[in-house]
């Protein structure tokens, strides 16, 4: 490259001064205007050709000894500005992208979608956590399950009109699709001793046409608890507690007399309506509350039939429909959204 | 079912307004599920759970109010002339199976005037939805909803009897084939589980659930025989279910009647029937009672009240609930009212003294824990697998576990779990694949135009396994607007969760559904552990989808036995890799396992991958273009330019020999 430099030292600090003076204005200027940094940077600090190599090896080194240490310090000087210069360069472009003109930051990136969870499953998730942290195993039992499980050892006797509430779909005479997750407290029971406390999601099964509010396949979640001294009181605070953490801390419960041939006493669980707060509206239907779980205190009669003694064990059990509560929660108004696979639906959930 | 509020406050004070009666009944367990007005008059609408016959009627929930507020009830007053003649001397009682029928009474009535009934007795029986017939048939009814206690009247004239008795009641089980012609016209043929009420010659009634049309009231009759019984609930119920029947008489028989409400409710009739139809009623009820029975007393424990119900309650207060709800009550020893067949336990006694109590005194507490817990089964590596096809892109879906026989036979592998009472051809069977949900799914969105659509489901299948059934787990996955390789790679991806070891491909079509060279099945260890590829064009062009279907389906069974994958940290190379990209022509037909095979294990070679693959344009017929990469790395110093040039030559020289691969300019 042609240099633009002087090719000797002046003769006098004065000159020597003014010659560096104009050697750092010329980096100030090409700097300002650089179309390349890169190139810029071979330019001034290029080891065999660079501008700061030449003023090195042209001006400082045949300096006379007298003139030496003005022209080091100011030959010094020099190459510390430009260094700093160019590190100030890089880091600039290392930062943050450039604002140049032309980019158009409120194009949106290339999508990259993460699937969605099911909003039963989500449900499902969120109650687990809940129990977990009181305490509670999780598991599943068998959905093709005996009329044993299902119903006798639950204390509902053959030809019981409590039976008629499950509209059983049947597999075999003494085979069914379990009709609730409730045969597990016998399953769990059976090949465990207490103290328990066991939450069991799965699929159950009625014999109902689908339509809006009906299907034959939907979603439970069982949960209980069996101890020494477990009483009516903390059946009612284990699900207060739950409700709320589920719910929202504003809730209210309404625990109502109700009956279930595996549970006594057995009670309706409500809450206060989460849409209106209780004051009355559609989805309540004017009542301020609806109804969310059944539950009980285990009926001694189901302990009888695995063996553990009714008079030092006690205990509770609750069932709930996880579909209903997805539905409440996200306000969905049809039961079938939640099994068509329709992405335009699940695709909601992310 | 429907209670008029006038009707209930004529048995005990109400000056409540509608509302709060009906939450307080409510919340002591007779749910009031609306509250209406028509006609002036106020009606719930209420849901009684099957354990409490008892509060089916007027009277019943008059009771249960009482005892919620502490009130007495007014039992409806009978008052009626008994003519001298004995009723014994006008019809005879037998029970012949005192198994099935523990009571029968009987109560006759003369110069009957049947007509139609007052307006204010066909007004409530028509609030309460039950249509008005006569005045003798309109009484039976209305006692019905005002006590509970189902009763039938006969004509006593067409009650056949012989010449020693007069007409006769023979309460018996049918003789084999006996037929009935019922009241609601149907003709039906009895066996001897089913009890009858017969005359001397045949049977007239199909005892506690429907009367006979032979021997019905009508406006010739002048003479009436009423029935009030308590017959066997499984025997009710499974009588009438045989016949298809569910009457109002049947519902409360078979949920249990009250023995001692028999001979009350006859006498009741026969007062409505002197003031409404002008009978003469004679004298004395035929009581066919074989063996009279009795409450057991019930020992109620303060220290068990407590136990469960976690709060104490006063001793005294204790002993007002239960008298208020009709019980006896003797120091620790409570007798029940017979209309409470639900209470026969301490527990039973228990629950009664916490509703009416109120489940609202009672406080929040939480039990102390002293147990652990228990790690799900399979629920970790499940997890796993759903979180890998969550970031995959594919959403999660629930399918039904039915299909239809058809779907079954063609995607299963096993015959499939029929359904014996399915709702429909489309829930015939119990899923034997969870391709034929996934493909309707598909066919859903394309349908609505979604062209993209990825899902997976983790759900079960079912079959038969020996006596009894099983329900192994899988994963399936569906796509539109994916490819084989793409698809190949979200599931080897979704493998990567377990230690598979090393995944062998087989080419051969893995099933029917399928497209023959565009699947194949993944195996691992001594088995097949996936099946993936598109849908059989032919399938694809049956279910009219617009695009290609891509399928994969995962036997978890098999990859639940094989432990998860637990990364190991090895350590990190210190100096970079170096790669070479090689554009080679490739005779038609050489696949990238012949390449990978060729190339073999090498000195310091990590790895090489397909990087883009050309037909067409400048590669002549008969070959392809591959670009193919290949990366060497020792981890102690750096390759340089010409060892790694050695290499690459020795490489090219392979393939050139091997698959006759040339290099292309």
């Amino acid at each position: 490259m042609a240099s633009p430099l002087p090719n000797e030292l002046g003769p006098d600090p004065a000159a020597v001064e003014k010659q560096y003076a104009d050697l750092g204005a010329l980096f100030d200027r090409e700097l300002a205007a650089a179309p390349d940094v890169k190139a810029l940077r071979d330019r001034w600090l290029g080891r065999k050709n660079g501008l700061l190599t030449f003023s090195n090896d042209h001006w400082l080194k045949p300096a006379p000894r007298e003139l030496k240490p003005l022209v080091g310090k100011l030959q010094n000087a020099l190459k510390v500005r430009v260094e700093q210069a160019f590190e100030e360069q890089a880091r600039v472009a290392a930062g943050a992208v450039r604002a140049e003109p032309g980019l158009d930051l409120t194009l949106p990136g290339p999508p990259r979608h993460i699937g969605a969870r099911h909003p039963v499953l989500i449900v499902q998730e969120e109650i687990q956590d809940i129990f977990r942290s009181m305490g509670y195993s999780i598991a599943e039992g068998p959905e093709i399950e005996s009329d044993y499980y299902n119903f006798e050892a639950l204390n509902f006797p053959d030809n019981h009109p409590a039976r008629d509430a499950m509209d059983t779909i049947f597999i075999t005479d003494r085979m069914v699709l379990r009709t609730h997750t409730s045969p597990n407290q016998i399953r769990i029971m059976e090949s465990h001793r207490p103290p328990l406390r066991y939450l069991v999601p799965g699929k159950v099964y009625r014999n109902d046409a689908p339509d809006a509010s009906h299907s034959p396949m939907f979603h439970q979640i069982e949960g209980f608890a069996v101890d020494e001294h477990i009483t009516f009181a903390d059946l009612k605070g284990t699900l207060d507690y739950f409700l709320k953490q589920l719910f929202g801390a504003a809730i209210v419960t309404r625990f109502r007399p109700s009956f279930f041939p595996f549970t006594e006493p057995s009670a309706e669980v409500d809450i206060s309506c989460i849409f209106c707060q209780g004051s009355g509206c559609r989805v309540c239907k004017q009542s301020g509350f609806i109804e969310i779980l059944g539950c009980g205190m285990i009926d001694p009669a189901v302990y009888s039939y695995v063996g553990y003694d009714p008079e030092r064990y006690s205990g509770f059990a609750f069932g709930m429909g996880m579909d209903r509560v997805a539905m409440l929660r996200y306000d969905i108004n049809d039961i079938q959204l939640l099994f068509q696979g329709d992405v335009r639906f699940l695709r909601q959930f992310r | 079912m429907r209670i008029l509020l006038s009707w209930v406050r004529e048995f005990v004070d109400l000056p409540e307004s509608p509302r709060d009666i009906a939450h307080a009944l409510t919340m002591a367990g007779l749910t009031v599920e609306s509250v209406a007005e028509e006609q002036g008059e106020t009606i719930f609408e209420m849901d009684i759970t099957t354990n409490r016959p008892d509060a089916m009627n007027h009277l019943g929930v008059a009771r249960e109010i009482s005892a919620v507020y502490g009130r007495p009830v007014r039992r409806p007053e009978i008052r009626f002339h008994e003519d001298a003649r004995p009723a014994a001397s006008a019809a005879s009682i037998d029970i012949a199976d005192p198994d099935l029928c523990a009571r029968y009474t009987g109560r006759v009535a003369l110069q009957v005037q049947v007509a139609s009934s007052p307006d204010w007795m066909r007004r409530r029986l028509e609030l309460c939805g039950v249509r008005s017939i006569n005045n003798v048939a309109d009484i039976t009814n209305y006692v019905l909803l005002e006590a509970g206690h189902p009763t039938h009247a006969f004509d006593l004239d067409t009650i056949h009897g012989d010449t020693q008795h007069g007409p006769r009641i023979i309460v018996r089980r049918a003789h084999p084939g006996e037929r009935l012609l019922t009241l609601d016209g149907v003709e039906r043929t009895l066996q001897p589980h089913h009890l009858t009420i017969a005359d001397a010659d045949r049977a007239v009634a199909l005892a506690g659930i429907m009367g006979g049309g032979e021997t019905e009231i009508s406006l010739r009759t002048r003479n009436v025989l009423i029935e009030s019984a308590w017959f066997d609930p499984a025997s009710i119920r499974r009588t009438a279910r045989q016949h298809g029947m569910h009457t109002e008489a049947s519902h409360r028989f078979e949920r249990g009647a009250d023995i001692e409400a028999a001979p009350w409710s006859n006498d009741r009739i026969a007062g409505l029937l002197e003031q409404l139809a002008g009978a003469t009623i004679l004298n004395g009820i035929i009581d066919a009672y074989p063996t009279p029975r009795a409450r057991a007393p019930i020992r109620l424990r303060a220290s068990e009240v407590r136990r469960h119900l976690g709060v104490d309650i006063s001793p005294s207060e204790v002993e007002r609930i239960l008298r208020a709800l009709g019980f006896e009550v003797q120091g620790e020893q409570v007798i029940p009212p017979t209309a409470r067949l639900d209470v026969e336990r301490e527990i039973d006694v228990i629950e009664e003294i916490a509703r009416i109590w109120g489940y609202d005194r009672f406080p929040l507490t939480l039990p102390a824990w002293s147990g652990h817990v228990e790690p799900p089964e399979n629920a970790r590596p499940r997890e796993r697998l759903r979180a890998t096809a969550l970031a995959l892109g594919y959403d999660e879906a629930i399918t039904y576990s039915f299909l239809s026989a058809a779907e079954a036979e063609r995607f299963g592998s096993w015959p499939a779990v029929a359904v014996r009472n399915p709702l429909s051809e489309l829930h015939a069977v119990m899923r034997n694949s969870a391709v034929p949900g996934l493909l309707r799914a598909m066919e859903w969105n394309l349908n609505r135009g979604v062209s993209d659509a990825r899902l997976f489901e983790i759900g079960r299948l079912y079959r038969q396994d020996g006596d009894g059934f099983a329900e192994p787990p899988v994963l399936a996955l569906a796509a539109t607007g994916s490819d084989f390789y793409g698809l190949k790679a979200d599931v080897l991806q979704l493998l990567e969760v377990f230690a598979t070891g090393p995944i062998r491909l087989d080419e051969a079509v893995p099933a029917s559904y399928y497209r023959a060279g565009h699947s194949a099945t993944l195996a691992a260890g001594d088995g097949p552990v996936a099946r993936l590829g598109e849908i059989d064009p032919a399938l694809a062009a049956e279910r009219k989808l617009r695009q290609p279907v891509f399928l994969a389906e995962l036997c978890l069974d098999r990859l639940y036995e094989l432990p998860l994958r637990e990364p190991r940290y090895r350590p990190l190379p210190r100096v970079p890799a170096v790669d070479r990209d090689f554009s080679l022509l490739l005779p038609e037909g050489t696949r990238f396992a012949q390449i990978a095979e060729a190339v073999g294990e090498r000195e310091y070679l990590v790895r090489i991958e397909p990087v883009e693959i050309f037909r067409g344009g400048q590669v002549p017929p008969g070959k392809y273009s591959l670009l193919l990469r290949a990366v060497w790395q020792r981890d102690d110093v750096s390759l340089t330019d010409e060892q790694v040039n050695e290499y690459a030559h020795s490489l090219m020289e392979t393939l050139r020999e091997k698959l006759g691969a040339e290099q292309r300019a």
